[in-house]
């Protein structure tokens, strides 16, 4: 009797830990729907990049790192969904906040992508985006606005940039 | 089983029921957090006017966050011109409130008294393709501006930029612009140029001024004072 209420406590003990965790993990975005910061960086093929430049259009702002795992997967992903909807307005810009930009450039050429692939050594537009993990990826609608945002890239995330750049898209 | 045992599970059902009801919403929070966005910045009859991206097929209009639905869009329909004139006159008044809005508070930031304002001009750009500009007043940088080659075709094509716009105390100060960009055979090219000027009662112009010089094939650097 006595095993039955102990696993009947650590059930519930477990279930409300899994709750604090799911509400605590992942604190609201302070830039959601606000406008994005313009910014300029350099590209790894030597030439300089201007957010404000695409307005008018879907934007991708994926920020990445050489030794982060799941960035190569990522910037897949956005490759090939530029590829399809370009001609309907979507642009992306990949934002590499590595120290070391020779690293940068050989994970870039492993990883070729079908956008502009950015420098940023000295971590100034990633401060102003606020970006606290990698990857970090921000969906900007026509008018300029930061309408999405994912803190990480899963198995799943595939189907959710494309539902939601469809929806920006369409607007 | 007695009383005090009946009360402990009747607690753990509870707590169990709780628990899984904070997970759900948990799970749920991110993409209402995403729609909520959506409505407050995208008009609701956007998705069903705007004309469908190419390779959107039909399941994208039943994704999430499109508020409207077919069924609904002919219902809306008579409403529809009287309601869009009086949001394109919305829509003027904010434009002009945020120009008033705009210069009054240059006028407020920017005093005529202490205003300095620089610009930036090209003329040709045979010998020079410009890629950043630097700018310090009384050796302390106030700004450093990339340039895009959209931006530099711009220039090229006579636009001129403020680059900057600050206040200045009166009395003698001195500007120094550093220009950095690909020289006359496409090699990586700095050069700098400098002023010293005087700040009066009154707002200073200067502009940056770059320029071919054709008997030497290369660029030249000036700054020049809008008296």
């Amino acid at each position: 009797m006595q095993n039955r209420w102990n696993s009947l406590f650590l059930l519930a003990a477990v279930l409300l830990g899994a709750a604090w965790t799911a509400t605590a993990a992942d604190p609201a975005y302070r830039l959601l729907g606000k406008t994005a910061p313009d910014f300029a960086l350099r590209g790894t093929s030597g030439a300089n990049f201007r957010l404000s430049e695409h307005r008018g259009d879907v934007v991708a702002v994926a920020f990445w790192g050489s030794r982060c795992g799941t960035c190569g997967a990522q910037l897949g992903t956005l490759s090939r969904l530029v590829d399809t909807y370009q001609s309907a307005g979507l642009a992306a810009l990949a934002v590499n906040v590595d120290d070391d930009q020779s690293a940068a450039a050989s994970f870039a050429v492993a990883h070729p992508v079908s956008f502009p692939v950015l420098l940023d050594p000295g971590k100034t537009v990633a401060r102003q985006y606020r970006v606290d993990n990698l990857p970090m990826l921000l969906l900007i609608d026509r008018s300029g606005a930061i309408r999405y945002v994912h803190r990480n890239h899963r198995s799943g995330s595939d189907a959710q940039y494309l539902e939601q750049i469809r929806v920006l898209l369409d607007e | 089983m007695n009383r005090s045992n009946k009360i402990w599970t009747a607690w753990l059902v509870i707590l169990a029921i709780a628990a899984m009801a904070a997970t759900h919403v948990a799970m749920a929070a991110e993409p209402a957090k995403s729609l909520s966005g959506t409505d407050a910045l995208a008009p609701a009859p956007a998705a069903a006017t705007a004309p469908a991206a190419p390779g959107a097929d039909a399941t994208a209009a039943g994704t999430p966050g499109e508020p409207a639905t077919d069924a609904q869009a002919p219902v809306a329909a008579p409403d529809t011109r009287a309601l869009d004139e009086e949001i394109q006159s919305i829509k003027k008044d904010v434009v002009d409130l945020n120009r008033d809005l705009f210069v009054l508070e240059e006028e407020l930031l920017f005093p005529a008294n202490t205003q300095v304002a620089v610009f930036l001009s090209m003329d040709v750009g045979e010998f020079f393709a410009l890629d950043t500009v630097e700018l310090r007043v009384d050796d302390k940088q106030v700004t450093k501006y990339l340039y895009t080659p959209r931006e530099a075709e711009a220039l090229l094509k006579g636009g001129v930029q403020r680059l900057y716009l600050g206040n200045l105390r009166v009395g003698n100060h001195e500007l120094v612009a550093l220009f950095t960009g690909k020289g006359p055979n496409g090699q990586d090219y700095s050069r700098g140029a400098q002023l010293k000027f005087e700040k009066a009662v009154g707002a200073k112009y200067l502009e940056l001024k770059i320029s071919d010089r054709q008997r030497k094939r290369q660029p030249e650097f000036e700054i020049k004072d809008w008296e």
